[in-house]
């Protein structure tokens, strides 16, 4: 062999090894594409099973259902999975938003204990009765994030304290009653539809799309995320780690603020009970939607996709005319398939990826 | 000092000793209430009731809420028997949970008594219920006459929208409604529950239906609040009052609102403050572990019938159908008039 057939020989198994670089990279991008996004293409699989399978469930009416009744847990699943990210927990944000859906109730009701105060112009409505929601929601989440921060308190004690002391509150300020015949100007908002889907559902998908950015592309975010993987480390980084965890907290609030003010404006009013069982619906898509429960790994579009999942299944179900206790065995059963998808899917990225 | 503190202290605790005797003096005892829920209106506006009309009756009364855990009432159960109190009035969690408690009590020497969620399964010393079974034919006579008016006769589609699947209450006013509109097989029945009594599942439900099967004549839901969320899905669907017939049950001041804004056509009422009154009525009997005789009794001007059943006396007391017509009696609990009479004890 001379030398210009070694060099030319070299250059093709530089050529073909090059190549196999691109292929295995190209690979991996794709295996990482498909395992983060695995609950979308199982939200898609989902809604082609249902809609062939289903009568009347291939209508965009359905479609704006599933949408719409994403509202109230997808936002609430927003605060919690910034909280579990950051390596806490929140319990309370069910009862929060049954705090801020009846204090709305009570001041913006005409009937029931609604006391009908009114505003002018009455467009006004909307964002007092809003921020109020969310400083209602923002000052219990500020009340855990002290007590686990500042107190050093076990976050899962203290917002289980506070997921029964905020409805104790609830039931307190109702007396047990319930306020009904919401505002016009807040009831505008559940009955008004852009692309058939009503304005509060428009309402969750930019908060989505919000949170979305704020989690990937800002430091709050980015630390966040750090925190919840290694806060030690973070700290170490000159990273202010209780500042940012008080702040989750009381996003978490917030946010559990909004999920409740949607809520009276669905419901047209609040009773004692609205929200109750939220809290493991939006656990369940925190879960289903690849957050880690220990921690530093997760993205919110999955939590959304994890929650449109949820939503799908009680539609069918409600379709279909099954008992009601089918949506909680599949609902515990899809919790289980998410946890054991989680493991399968760090041991695949281990060995392929 | 200490001594000047000492009498200031010894002095107040005198004057309180006082002020109360009074109320020692004329108090015939306790009965505890125990109320199953506080978050919905009636169990709310029967504990107001209850403690009213046993006051009347001379006797002090005492509210456990067990918020709808049966362990949690089961746990209280014991600790008040353990205070031997003269009665206890209770509305179970659940039916046949309750049972042991029930009979630890009667065994204690403590009368109980059996307040709207009727106990058939063991003794007790008396039942005042509006009967759930019965909430469910008079929705269903109703239901027919609405189907009828707006049919020609009784045929249609009728959406009905349960509590949540594990409380028996749900399940009676169901098993009621269904058992009378058998005999019309022109009447189709989607049953869907409302999981925890959560009125957006109710909500839910309707929006889905209204979507699946569009010819919906008639929703019937199993209570006033979950009618709200109810109307509030049909609303956002661009119905008007009417468009589809509403019917529930239970009589809440919600559900009467509904019916002056003209969304619902008929609410079933329980006839929470006779209920109570009959419990106030009957409470010297009890105690005194007196004979009670079967008969007609008027509760409140309702005519009632007591029967003795095979789990001790029994007064059944008829529920009423409220309508436009005559929505604003203040007879009805849901208009939160509570009688001012004092009620007197049966002789």
């Amino acid at each position: 062999m001379n030398s210009d057939q070694a060099a030319s020989g070299a250059k093709r198994s530089g050529g073909r090894s090059s190549s196999l670089a691109v292929r295995l990279r190209d690979r991996r991008a794709l295996a990482e594409f498909v395992l983060d996004n695995l609950v979308w293409l199982m939200l898609a699989v989902v809604l082609i099973v249902f809609s062939s399978t289903i009568p009347h469930f291939f209508q965009i009416g359905i479609f704006a259902n599933i949408v719409e009744q994403s509202t109230f847990v997808g936002v609430m699943a927003i605060g919690l999975a910034i909280v579990i990210i950051a390596g806490n927990m929140d319990l309370s944000v069910e009862s929060v938003a049954a705090l801020t859906a009846m204090v709305t109730g009570i001041l913006f009701c005409a009937r029931g204990i609604g006391l009908g105060v009114t505003l002018t112009p009455e467009w006004l409505v909307i964002p007092a009765s809003l921020a109020l929601a969310l400083v209602v929601g923002g000052l219990v989440g500020a009340i855990n994030g002290f007590l686990v921060v500042r107190l050093n308190m076990n976050a899962f004690i203290v917002t289980l304290a506070g997921y029964i002391w905020v409805r104790g509150l609830v039931v307190a300020i109702s007396g047990g009653r319930s306020a009904q015949d919401l505002a016009p100007s807040l009831r505008f908002m559940g009955i008004q539809t852009v692309a058939h889907v009503p304005l509060i559902a428009w309402l969750a998908i930019a908060c989505f799309v919000i949170f979305t950015f704020v989690m990937a592309k800002t430091p709050f975010g980015r630390h966040v995320t750090m925190i919840g993987g290694n806060p030690v480390a973070t700290f170490r980084a000159g990273i202010k780690v209780d500042r940012l965890v008080l702040i989750t907290f009381v996003v978490a609030g917030a946010v559990a603020g909004l999920a409740g003010w949607l809520l009276a404006i669905r419901t047209s009013g609040a009773t004692a009970n609205l929200g109750t069982g939220m809290l493991f619906n939006a656990f369940a898509a925190v879960v289903i939607g690849g957050v880690s429960l220990k921690g530093g790994i997760g993205r919110l579009p999955g939590v959304y996709a994890g929650v449109l999942l949820l939503s799908s299944i009680h539609t069918a179900i409600n379709l279909m005319g099954l008992p009601a206790h089918y949506t909680q065995m599949i609902l515990g059963a899809l919790v289980l398939a998410a946890v054991l998808l989680d493991t399968v899917k760090l041991r695949i990225r281990q060995k392929f990826v | 000092m200490k001594r000047l503190l000492s009498s200031v202290i010894a002095a107040l605790a005198i004057l309180a000793a006082v002020a109360v005797a009074p109320a020692w003096a004329e108090s015939k005892g306790k009965i505890y209430y125990m109320v199953p829920t506080l978050l919905d209106e009636f169990q709310t506006e029967s504990v107001a009731a209850i403690e009213k009309f046993l006051k009347d009756v001379g006797y002090e009364p005492v509210t456990l809420n067990a918020d709808n855990k049966t362990d949690l009432q089961q746990s209280q159960m014991n600790d008040v028997i353990n205070l031997k109190p003269k009665a206890i009035v209770l509305a179970a969690v659940d039916f046949n949970a309750l049972q042991p408690s029930i009979e630890k009590a009667r065994a204690a020497g403590i009368p109980v008594m059996i307040f709207d969620r009727q106990i058939t399964e063991t003794q007790s010393d008396f039942t005042s219920v509006a009967g759930t079974v019965e909430i469910g034919y008079v929705a269903a006579g109703e239901i027919q006459r609405l189907l009828k008016e707006k049919n020609g006769s009784v045929k249609g589609k009728v959406l009905q929208v349960l509590g949540d699947p594990a409380d028996p209450y749900t399940l009676d006013i169901q098993q009621g409604f269904e058992e009378r509109m058998k005999e019309f097989p022109d009447v189709k029945i989607i049953s869907l529950p409302a999981m925890q009594w959560e009125a957006s599942n109710a909500g839910t439900i309707v929006a889905d239906q209204m979507l699946a099967n569009p010819d919906i004549d008639l929703i019937f839901v199993h209570a006033a609040h979950l009618a709200v969320a109810a109307v509030a899905s049909l609303e956002a669907k661009g119905k008007k009052p009417g468009d589809v017939l509403l019917v529930s049950s239970n009589g809440a001041p919600v559900g009467l609102d509904l019916i002056r804004r003209g969304w619902e056509q008929v609410e079933v009422e329980q006839p929470l403050y006779a209920q109570a009154a009959a419990i106030g009525m009957f409470a010297d009997k009890v105690v005194n572990k007196e004979e009670i005789k079967p008969g007609k009794y008027n509760v409140l001007g309702l005519e009632s019938e007591l029967t003795i059943e095979s789990w001790g006396p029994n007064l059944k007391i008829p529920g009423a159908a409220i309508t436009k017509e005559n929505v604003d009696d203040s007879r009805f609990w849901g208009n939160l008039k509570a009688p001012a009479e004092p009620i007197k004890p049966v002789e």
